[in-house]
């Protein structure tokens, strides 16, 4: 009886496993890209995001494909399913074990990802990075832009809103992402440079939104309660304005309060034609999964990586190497909308 | 008055009114009643959630695919709504998501009724095949434009508070009452119905459960139905309180509201614990969650302060168990 149980137990361990290998198998797996499979002289390079359903990634995809429709590489996106270290470091280890000759890595968290890139690495596949400045184990990381300045960017269109004067704060993803946290220093470094009736909330100077939009939408409306001066947050994840937006108008703070950051056109389309977002900035996501690609292909042939090399897209075709950094490469690549462009994007 | 002393509810309560006291203290925020209102507001979704989560950790099981489940249902019914182009009422959106609630429970439950395995790891199982299905085979992406009635009903409010001194404005949603009408529902349920009962027996001792005469595998089965189609009330009241549906929003809450059910008194073990216990743990963990910048927490070290009310909460009610324990075994020597 308690064999026959225990059997049952057995059985029942491997059918649920066989579910749970199942479901990973089909997570994600944006494109059916057959790994090993290819030919010799044919580079397989895959470009990881930090989560396959978020917009901007399935935008970036776009570019991807593209990419792999002009050269006719085998080229793909596979990422996680949901924004988590764990689970990129997972996609990052099967892609090892199916011995891609590259991988382009979106970085959930730098940090949680050093070891399995070397990893990679050590197996002689190619890491190239994008938006992970901080990021050790890569051979290059690519940015749209020299962080700092993108920075001092949205804080230009935060100040305009603002009217230059008052206090703001700064929202990250999380306070371990490393663009989001240079986005915002870059910021209050331009406030402190350009703006001078503008100040800091220094009991509250960053805060985390946990890429998460009910999130940045809970953390708006406590900070105005708890400070009634505050005048404007600076988000930086693309989920930080469309909840500080719903935070101001559902505390009738309109016109009083303002948010600049990053989003997409179509997502944010209804706050901005309300005017609840002053302006939002950006980098179009499909020209970086391309000249993310560029770059590794360039690795890959062994071409010379120099200040001024053009990875084939506008904004991305005078990379220059980033201040004391044989690593990581800039362009200038960034763009602006608001209320009166917003249709003119189509993604 | 022993009773009350000795419950975890009553400690839990205390324990809601001493923060309630510190963060007031701390920022003279806490009582004003738009803040009573964002923090009702921010109750609806994980106190929904936490209600399903009781009922199984009652029964002796533990569900973690409760946010997987939600988000399927939702996200399938979203889209489906949005490619159509539905103008309609709200009423179809709300149907079509109880109906796919309930068959997905359902899937849960026929593996959990015919399968002897620990339900831990079968609905580890099937959260990976709902998000499987969202991601892999419906492809989900954000859908940023709902169907109007459905932006419609995320924006409806019962009444708005305004706070006399700041001006700033907090409306209560309409979806309150659902969280009120299934609080009501289940509470009845689970303390006067065979089927509530059942529950409760079976998580005691199931062999017993059926020496007395439970049906354990309709009850079993029938509990995860009726899971299912809580969990997907609450997901589709997320999403139509954001006006977007973000597929990945939902996911790893489960961790959050198992906790905050134990910290109510529900045992890990199951047979014990109480709904009132359970929604005054959400609320607790709701208005931790919800007021650390209030009191002026350090971004830094808000995960650190959550856990360890976490651990402290979780703590005195297992030592709690404990103590009830060796009273039985020494009852029984």
């Amino acid at each position: 009886m308690k064999q026959r149980r225990l059997l049952s137990k057995i059985a029942g361990l491997t059918l649920a496993s066989a579910l749970a290998l199942t479901a990973c198998g089909g997570d994600g797996a944006t494109t059916p890209g057959d790994g090993g499979d290819t030919g010799d002289s044919k580079h397989t390079i895959v470009i990881v995001p930090k989560d396959s359903t978020n917009p901007w990634f399935v935008r970036m995809e776009t570019g991807v494909k593209k990419y792999a429709a002009d050269t006719g590489l085998d080229v793909y996106q596979k990422g996680p399913a949901e924004t988590d270290a764990t689970m990129q470091v997972q996609v990052i280890r099967d892609l090892i074990a199916q011995k891609v000759d590259a991988i382009g890595v979106i970085p959930v968290d730098p940090g949680a990802l050093e070891p399995v890139l070397k990893e990679a690495m050590d197996a002689g596949i190619v890491v190239v990075t994008h938006e992970g400045a901080s990021q050790q184990n890569t051979q290059y990381n690519i940015e749209a832009f020299n962080n700092s300045a993108y920075g001092g960017f949205i804080m230009d269109n935060l100040a305009e809103a603002m009217g230059e004067e008052g206090t703001y704060t700064t929202m990250v993803g999380h306070v371990t992402n490393a663009s989001h946290n240079e986005w915002a220093d870059g910021g209050v470094a331009q406030q402190k440079e350009k703006y001078p009736n503008m100040k800091l909330l220094e009991a509250e100077p960053r805060v985390e939104s946990q890429d998460d939009g009910e999130v940045a939408y809970q953390k708006a409306k406590e900070l105005f309660k708890k400070y009634p001066d505050l005048k404007g947050i600076m988000g930086t994840s693309s989920f930080d304005a469309p909840g500080v937006a719903r935070a101001i108008e559902e505390l009738g703070l309109k016109d009083k309060v303002f948010t600049a950051g990053t989003g997409l056109p179509e997502a944010n389309k209804e706050i901005l034609d309300k005017g609840l977002v002053h302006a939002l900035t950006l980098w179009d996501p499909a020209d970086a999964g391309y000249a993310l690609a560029e770059m590794a292909r360039k690795v890959l042939d062994g071409e010379e990586i120099k200040d001024g090399i053009d990875l084939k897209v506008k904004g991305w075709d005078n990379m220059k190497f980033a201040e004391g950094s044989d690593k990581v490469l800039e362009g200038e690549g960034w763009i602006v909308i608001n209320g009166e462009n917003v249709d003119s994007f189509g993604f | 008055m022993k009773r009350i002393l000795r419950s975890t509810e009553f400690y839990v309560f205390l324990v809601v009114v001493a923060i309630s006291i510190i963060i007031q203290a701390r920022s003279g925020q806490f009582f004003t009643a738009n803040n009573l209102v964002d923090i009702a507001n921010a109750m609806v979704v994980p106190g929904l959630f936490a209600i399903g989560a009781y009922m199984v950790l009652v029964s002796g099981g533990i569900d973690v695919s409760f946010p997987a489940l939600a988000s399927l249902a939702v996200y399938a019914a979203t889209r489906f709504l949005v490619d159509i182009g539905y103008e309609g009422s709200i009423l179809l959106p709300f149907a079509i998501v109880i109906v796919l609630g309930a068959l997905l429970g359902a899937f849960n439950g026929l593996f959990t009724t015919f399968l002897v395995i620990p339900t831990l790891i079968i609905t580890l199982g099937t959260a990976n095949v709902f998000s499987g299905i969202m991601q892999g085979a419906l492809n989900s992406v954000q859908i940023s434009t709902l169907p109007p009635s459905m932006n419609a009903f995320g924006r409806a409010n019962l009444f708005v508070a305004t706070n006399p001194t700041s001006g700033l404005t907090s409306s209560m949603p309409v979806s309150f009452l659902i969280l009120v009408a299934v609080a009501v529902i289940i509470f009845f349920v689970m303390k006067f119905t065979m089927f509530g009962r059942g529950i409760y027996a079976i998580g005691g001792d199931e062999a017993s459960a059926i020496r007395a005469g439970f049906k354990v595998k309709a009850i079993k089965f029938w509990l995860y139905v009726v899971v299912g189609v809580i969990a997907a009330l609450a997901g589709l009241i997320r999403t139509t309180s954001m006006g977007q549906m973000h597929p990945t929003n939902l996911l790893g809450m489960e961790i959050m509201v198992i906790a905050a059910v134990v910290l109510g008194g529900v045992a890990i073990t199951g047979g014990t614990g109480s709904l009132t216990g359970v929604m005054l743990g959400t609320l607790l963990i709701v208005i931790v969650q919800n007021s650390m910048i209030l009191v002026g927490v350090p971004t830094y070290w808000q995960r650190f302060a959550l856990g360890t009310l976490i651990i402290v909460g979780t703590g005195v009610s297992a030592v709690q168990l404990m103590r009830r324990r060796t009273r039985q075994r020494l009852v029984s020597a």
